[in-house]
């Protein structure tokens, strides 16, 4: 199928032979910006966000960067969202680029040379060091990457020719220019960035260190690639002449060829997008620990990693929670849960806190089933064979039974410090009460609320904040929600049984099976670590933390983003920056103790929409006190 | 040893042929009673499933090497010779009924075993036989010639081997007629008329759902010993609600058929569920219906390669698509994008302000909107992220009202924007791209199409349904009064059901098949009333009738005046039980020395015992794939008396 589009494609091009060759190229070009452009649209969208927010908070300590100058003005102006200001700042190089630019018009395939020449450098630190890790992916790729970023130059280009409103001119104008004076911005502050890269190498640091690298290789690539394929087109334009069935023949094969390209490179850009975030953890004693979490590492991951590195004994119940202090509500995190979408909802200026801690209510469910499941009113005993039993009755059948809870509990009315009694059960399909004057029938419940889009939390006090009756309260929110709303829910129970029983009925009727899993495996865990201890306590360390180090890989030619968007080339260039600074950051916190604590997001590949309104909301700068 | 004359009568000679005589001794056995019956009726045919019934004890003769003397027979017993397989009628879950032939002979259990083999139905432990209700019969219902499905004609023996032929078993693929048989066995039919559910009898207490567990046959007698003759109707259900290793790749017909006694179960209010369930459980109906109807075979491949073939795709498209001018071409090409005027509104507290027309453009998972269509080159007046949104349809199409509420989360608590569209092909455009958005998809997701598609549909169905009632209603439309149970019917016009059930609907549009099936399935069993058999019984010292609930993991006794649970007593605990056949009384032992006696009143003891020791014999069952059913066992565990 692909083939036979593909020639279209070229045919397509044939007959209007009349035109120039870049017109050609523009256009392969601009199909491949196009195709990248809709894989990374697939990726749920994230990844534009990422790069709206400014990367970083100004009060991080910046007597420590003080010798990457540049850099940090760099990161000072986007921090202010006011492009002149770079503009300015960058003049000379912009200058610079500009010529580069205007000479590169007139021919296409010229030109993207001299992008890619221009960006190469983009990549240099990393390509001074050696590169440790073993390529994997080999010319087709780097073929690839040149291709799909030859794509989003002729894109850039593309849109500069049609624009023709006189807004659109003005901020066209002003994107390319923004994005080649960051780019050589970045190559200095990375060159000068070198020493201090290789210092950390042999330290044995190599988080992040890949991305540079990848991103080195791909780019360094591009030049030379860019000009075989140049020269494989005019040869191929001599064929034109000659035969026409060799040619079709020729172009099948080649459109497959290029299919094929096509696949691989998607997968990689896939494989390159993803984030990572410097966390805090605070322990039980006061203490915390700085760790970097990828996007993709769930919880229970998180929890092994910090395992590894605490010493703190193996057991199941060590969780990470997340207390939200100025709604005074915590939650655990369950370990399927991913951990970085949990932090993105933190606003920027968020209290909120991530503890490392055991708790026993955590997996309390499945130690002791019988106190949860029956609905019962009296804490039992119960044999372990019969409580396997019932474990297995509940969480393995072909669906899984949520306990029968359901009695008075008293509800916080909106707005108001008052709390009014209701009866209210528990289904599958979410909470409800009895409606005054009815009986308890199915039919006549009211709902009160559906699980899909809330949490459950833990309040914390509410006796003396919110006048409740008790302080076995709980609250359910949609997880974006920070701060007082009526959209939170509050329920107060009269003992903290109820409320025990309440908070694990909802887990169960929310994750179902995967709570079981997950204390399964986390039992897993446990005995393998019993088992380990005996034999050699360093060969778990060792091995578990290289896992840990999350895996990061940088494609940047898989951006190319379109210059036919306005906020595009912009926020590209802070990703850019966002990457390298971040690397530098790090390290220079994990140097300094008693700085104060950021979250940054690592973006190793944004592509840029999205307007700049939502990228102040979206910001992933929080931080922890 | 003195000879004696035995007549018997051979049904295959006629009903009013005369009983045939043969000499016979009393140390004769029952085999050669056999061979000098066929050798006296002179007619050359298979024999072999024929066997002797005697009338006055109602019982087969089945061992052949036994005497005459040993079974008690004299010259005053009326024999018969009789096929063990007879054609019965057979009602499935799904209302149709089916015409085959099965073993009056054999316990029912077995004939069960028979019976789902021939249809292709594993597990069939989990079903058992009843007999109907009687049906009420009208003067004028005469036109209601009920169609049957006639599978008398296959052979018997080659029903053993499962091989799949045009995936269904061999002995389907005969001829169009099984093939259409299978068909209906396995494919779930359209949702029935309103009228025809309200027509049904819906149980209306627990006494009336205990009622219908009165009519479980005996699985460890005959057919022919309870008294069901040839050509009468019984029904196929599914009887002990534990379901085991479902598997969508070979349980077409049970999970179909299981999937039509749990829609029956609930549109009849055998089952009580809330409203949102009952709306969740319409929307499921009809999805499943719509997509059985277009894909009766579905494939199945991964999400990740979904999305590369789909962006290839539209790819392809975009390069087919004839190319007049290259910045035409670029306008084609970019991601789709929504651009339109909308109107917006944002209920707040005391304010009184109206829907605002915007210029209002769609991007990856956005909104954004702009005073008018040329400022949209700037800044926007905002940008909204619908990803984790909530989003929810109000809709009346004969109203013209086509309303987008989102609830959108933010770090405040949630907003609250209602976007208003003109048409019903803006709003199904729009809606669709809300739903991804809060998804997380963006309008090149490969079910942008397919979710526009699904809307549109589902507002057709609005307007079919609001438009005259002289219309005709077309094949695809469906009323949606016939997903809900009769209850909601008088609730709610049809109308006023459409925009509830097209809110459930949109979480489940993007199932498959199999998964919605799996869904409903899901849903049902999570009910709390669910897999529970009442029988009405009298506790032992107990002056009041009560109602015992058995389900799949325990016993509930159950206030028969409030129908509130009083105490549930789990099989994990059960010590043993046994039956007092002479005073029909069940006892059970738990443990810690808690004793219960009951007596029942609305079914036989029997049933009941039936039922608890069929539960424990589900239990048993091992996860392992391949094991044979251990039949010993089950009659063990359920038979009484009879079965030592």
């Amino acid at each position: 199928m692909d083939q036979v589009s593909d020639d279209e494609l070229d045919h397509g091009a044939e007959e209007d032979s009349d035109k120039e060759d870049q017109d050609l190229d523009k256009m392969f070009g601009a199909w491949l910006g196009e195709l990248d452009k809709l894989t990374q649209s697939l990726d749920d969208g994230r990844p534009q966000k990422a790069l709206q927010k400014p990367p970083l908070r100004q009060e991080t300590n910046m007597a420590n960067f003080s010798y990457r100058f540049s850099m940090y003005n760099i990161n000072e102006a986007l921090n202010q969202g006011d492009t002149v200001d770079l503009d300015a700042l960058m003049a000379d190089l912009c200058s610079i680029e500009q010529e580069l630019n205007t000479i590169g018009k007139p021919n296409s395939s010229s030109r993207s040379q001299g992008q890619a020449k221009q960006r190469a450098p983009g990549g240099r630190s990393a390509s001074t060091n050696v590169n440790t890790r073993p390529v994997a992916s080999n010319f087709s790729l780097d073929d690839i990457t040149a291709q799909l970023e030859k794509a989003s130059l002729s894109m850039d280009e593309a849109a500069r020719q049609t624009s023709t409103g006189s807004v659109g001119t003005v901020s066209e104008q002003e994107a390319p220019s923004q994005r080649s004076s960051v780019n050589s911005a970045c190559a200095s502050a990375s060159s000068m960035d070198s020493l201090d890269i290789d210092k950390v190498l042999k330290g044995g640091e190599a988080e992040g260190q890949s991305a540079p690298n990848a991103q080195g290789q791909g780019q360094t690539s591009t030049e030379h690639v860019t000009l075989r394929r140049a020269n494989g087109k005019t040869a191929r334009r001599q064929l034109d002449f000659t035969s026409g069935e060799r040619e079709v023949d020729h172009e099948e094969q080649a459109a497959k060829l290029k299919a094929e390209k096509i696949r691989v490179a998607l997968e990689k850009i896939k494989e390159a997008q993803v984030k990572k975030l410097v966390i805090r953890v605070h322990m039980s004693d006061e203490s915390s620990k700085t760790m970097m979490v990828d996007e993709r590492q769930s919880v229970r991951q998180v929890l092994d990693s910090l395992l590894d590195k605490s010493h703190c004994g193996y057991s199941p119940d060590w969780s990470l929670v997340e207390t939200i202090n100025e709604l005074q509500m915590e939650r655990i995190f369950e370990d399927h849960e991913n951990l970085v979408e949990n932090l993105l909802n933190w606003t920027r200026d968020s209290h909120n806190k991530l503890m490392f801690i055991e708790r026993i209510e955590k997996y309390a469910l499945f130690k002791n089933p019988q106190n949860y499941l029956l609905g019962r009113k009296e804490t039992s005993e119960m044999a372990d064979r019969n409580k396997e039993a019932l474990l297995e009755e509940c969480f393995c059948g072909s669906s899984v039974s949520v306990p029968e809870i359901e009695g008075v509990l008293w509800l916080k009315e909106d707005g108001k410090k008052s709390w009014k009694k209701r009866y209210f059960l528990l289904r599958a399909s979410g909470i409800y009460y009895v409606p005054k004057g009815k009986a308890k029938a199915s039919r006549d419940l009211v709902c009160f609320l559906q699980l899909d889009h809330v949490n459950v939390y833990y309040g914390q006090d509410y006796r003396s904040k919110y006048k409740a009756p008790t302080d076995y309260c709980l609250a359910l929110k949609h997880p974006q929600i920070q701060k007082k709303s009526q959209y939170i829910k509050y329920l107060c129970c009269d003992d903290v049984r109820t409320l025990h029983q309440w908070v694990n009925g909802i887990r169960i009727a929310k994750y179902g099976k995967q709570l079981y899993m997950n204390y399964q495996e986390a039992m897993k865990r446990t005995e393998a670590a019993y088992d380990w201890s005996s034999l050699s306590t360093s060969s778990i360390r060792s091995g578990s933390s290289s896992a840990s180090i999350p895996e990061s890989q940088s494609n940047h030619s898989g951006q190319s983003d379109s210059g036919v968007d306005t906020g595009s080339s912009h926020g590209r260039s802070q990703s850019v920056v966002s990457s390298i600074f971040s690397e530098a950051w790090k390290r220079g916190t994990q140097m300094e103790e008693n700085t104060k604590v950021l979250v940054l997001l690592v973006d190793n590949n944004c592509c840029g929409r999205g307007g700049k309104k939502s990228s102040c909301k979206n910001t992933r700068t929080a931080s922890f006190v | 040893m003195a000879v004696w004359d035995l007549s018997v009568i051979v049904e295959d000679l006629g009903v009013d042929a005369p009983p045939l005589t043969i000499g016979v001794t009393s140390d004769l056995h029952i085999g050669g009673v056999i061979l000098k019956l066929v050798e006296k009726t002179q007619i050359k045919r298979d024999w072999s499933d024929h066997a002797l019934w005697w009338e006055q004890k109602q019982q087969w003769l089945l061992r052949t090497a036994w005497t005459l003397e040993k079974c008690g027979i004299h010259a005053d017993a009326r024999l018969v010779f009789m096929p063990q397989h007879k054609p019965l009628r057979l009602g499935l879950p799904n209302g149709i009924t089916l015409r085959l032939r099965a073993s009056f002979s054999s316990p029912v259990f077995h004939t069960v075993l028979e019976i789902c083999k021939m249809l292709n139905i594993r597990h069939p432990e989990e079903l058992s036989l009843l007999r109907p209700l009687e049906e009420k019969k009208k003067k004028k219902d005469k036109d209601s010639v009920e169609e049957i499905y006639d599978l008398t004609e296959v052979p018997l023996t080659s029903v053993s081997q499962p091989c799949l032929y045009n995936g269904m078993p061999a002995h389907f693929a005969d001829s169009p007629k099984t093939e259409a048989v299978y068909k209906m066995l396995s494919v779930t039919l359209q949702p029935p008329a309103p009228e025809a559910i309200a027509k049904l009898y819906r149980p209306a207490s627990v006494v009336d759902k205990a009622h219908i567990n009165s009519r479980w046959l005996d699985s460890s007698r005959s057919l022919m010993q309870q008294g069901i003759r040839d050509n009468d109707r019984l029904w196929l259900r599914f009887k002990y609600f534990a379901f085991h290793d479902m598997e969508p790749k070979y349980d077409a017909v049970r999970l179909t058929q299981l999937y039509e006694q749990a829609r029956w179960s609930i549109l009849l209010e055998d089952i009580d569920c809330t409203e949102e369930e009952m709306m969740l459980f319409g929307a499921l109906q009809y999805h499943i219906s719509k997509v059985s109807q277009s894909e009766p075979q579905m494939l199945t491949s991964s999400a990740a390669m979904d999305d590369l073939e789909s962006a290839l795709q539209c790819l392809e498209v975009k390069m087919e698509g004839e190319s007049s001018s290259a910045s035409e071409m670029l306008e084609n090409m970019t991601a789709p994008v929504l651009n339109d005027y909308l109107k917006i509104f944002r209920p707040k507290r005391l304010t009184l302000k109206g829907y605002k027309q915007y210029w209002f453009k769609f991007q990856d998972t956005s909104i954004s909107y702009f005073k008018s269509k040329e400022e949209s080159i700037g800044e926007p007046i905002q940008q909204i992220n619908l990803k984790g949104c909530e989003v929810a349809p109000d809709v009346n199409v004969a109203a013209q009202k086509f309303l987008i509420r989102l609830l959108i989360p933010a770090p405040e608590g949630m907003n609250e924007v209602y976007l208003r569209c003109e048409n019903e092909q803006q709003y199904a455009q729009w809606m669709a791209a809300c739903r991804l958005a809060s998804k997380g998809k963006t309008l090149a997701d490969s079910s942008f199409q397919s979710e526009i598609e699904s809307i549109r549909t589902f507002l057709a169905m609005q307007k079919t349904n609001s438009g005259s009632q002289g219309n005709a209603p077309t094949d695809d439309s469906i009323n949606t009064h016939s997903l809900v149970s009769p209850r909601y019917h008088k609730k709610y016009k049809a109308k006023q059901l459409t925009p509830r059930i097209l809110e459930a609907y949109q979480n489940v549009a993007q199932l498959s098949l199999t998964d919605a099936l799996m869904r409903f399935l899901q849903i049902w069993q999570a009910l709390p009333d669910f897999g529970i058999s009442y029988v009405v019984v009298r506790f032992k010292g107990s002056r009041k009738d009560e109602v015992l609930g058995i389900a799949p993991n325990r016993l509930i006794r159950i206030d028969l005046g409030v129908g509130d649970v009083v105490k549930t007593w789990r099989y994990n605990n059960m010590r043993q039980w046994n039956v007092n056949w002479d005073i029909r009384q069940v006892a059970i032992e738990f443990d810690g020395n808690v004793n219960i006696a009951f007596s029942c009143v609305t079914a036989d003891c029997k049933i009941v015992h039936e039922f608890i020791g069929g539960y424990i014999f589900m239990s048993t069952r091992s996860r392992e794939k391949g094991n044979t059913l251990n039949e010993e066992l089950f009659h063990k565990l359920t038979g009484g008396h009879e079965a030592l």
